[in-house]
């Protein structure tokens, strides 16, 4: 028998469909928040008064603070591809891990933000918030799914960027071979991107 | 073979990843402002807050997702994406606003 030897075996490297592939992921990433959305503005017209109402039980100070901890952490994202093409690997690798850190920032940001309602009885099954009109538990359920959700995402992010931060030490990730972490970026600021419009319909409206 | 792998990419300087950040920061203390000043002229409105959203959103996607280097393709599907998205939801919210 003869030996054989597939071509290209193993080292099959295609960063152009790997970036399509993570975009068709981004779309149907899209399509899951934005039927949320969809389900947050039907309420929205239906109960304006009670949605209002509700807003002002969120703290403004501290969705900002989380706002500006994503963008600041997308741009070190980004700023990590800029750093990795040029070869500065170590300088990539300290950028992901301030983003790490931002990551983590923005959990305990969250963590408290819901434990003070949670403290309050402003969860679904508790006494108060059973007690609010219809209009306002619906405002609060839709804010623990869509935050919770996105949470969720920061968590997943994290570890994706945390899998490119081995792959950098491991010479795995490289100038020429930069695909995992231009999609884990890309996931990021997918991230980044959700909560944009996230934090003014639920923070701000007035 | 070899030259194949190396891709021909733009690198986005950390000058303009910077500028990016500087305008959205600036979009988010506009959206924030026009909030807690909440005076009787100027209320955030769900129009307003989805305009400066929206304007932050394209800022990330051309300069962070680096949509603005990359072939047409890539804008094209997100813009079918986006149309699809608000078919969607204008049917949605022309339903119940007619009831």
């Amino acid at each position: 028998m003869a030996h054989f030897v597939l071509p290209n075996s193993g080292h099959n490297y295609d960063p152009e469909s790997s970036k399509l592939g993570m975009w068709l992921f981004l779309f149907t990433e899209i399509l899951l928040f934005g039927g949320l959305f969809i389900v947050y503005f039907v309420y929205r017209t239906i109960n304006a008064d009670a949605f209002l109402r509700a807003s002002y039980e969120l703290n403004i100070t501290m969705g900002t603070i989380n706002t500006i901890i994503l963008i600041t952490s997308s741009m070190t994202v980004a700023m990590a591809i800029t750093a990795l093409q040029k070869g500065k690997e170590k300088f990539a690798i300290n950028l992901l891990w301030i983003t790490l850190l931002f990551a983590i920032a923005f959990l305990i940001n969250k963590y408290f933000e819901w434990s003070i309602k949670i403290e309050h009885g402003i969860f679904p099954g508790m006494e108060h918030y059973n007690g609010l009109e219809t209009g306002q538990k619906l405002y609060f359920f839709l804010y623990y799914f869509m935050t919770g959700l996105h949470a969720l995402h920061i968590i997943v992010g994290a570890i994706f960027i945390g899998f490119v931060i081995k792959g950098i030490q491991e010479e795995k990730v490289t100038a020429n071979r930069i695909s995992l972490l231009e999609n884990s970026g890309l996931y990021w600021h997918l991230v980044d991107l959700i909560w944009i419009y996230l934090f003014p319909l639920f923070y701000l409206i007035n | 073979m070899e030259d194949h792998t190396k891709e021909k990419q733009h690198i986005v300087s950390y000058k303009e990843n910077f500028g990016t950040w500087l305008g959205l920061m600036l979009l988010t203390a506009l959206t924030v402002a026009v909030s807690v000043v909440n005076a009787s002229l100027i209320t955030l409105t769900v129009v307003t807050a989805l305009v400066i959203a929206t304007t932050k959103a394209i800022l990330v996607a051309y300069y962070y997702m680096h949509l603005k280097f990359e072939p047409k393709i890539y804008r094209i599907m997100l813009l079918i994406i986006t149309l699809l998205f608000s078919s969607f939801m204008l049917l949605t919210v022309l339903d119940y606003l007619s009831r």
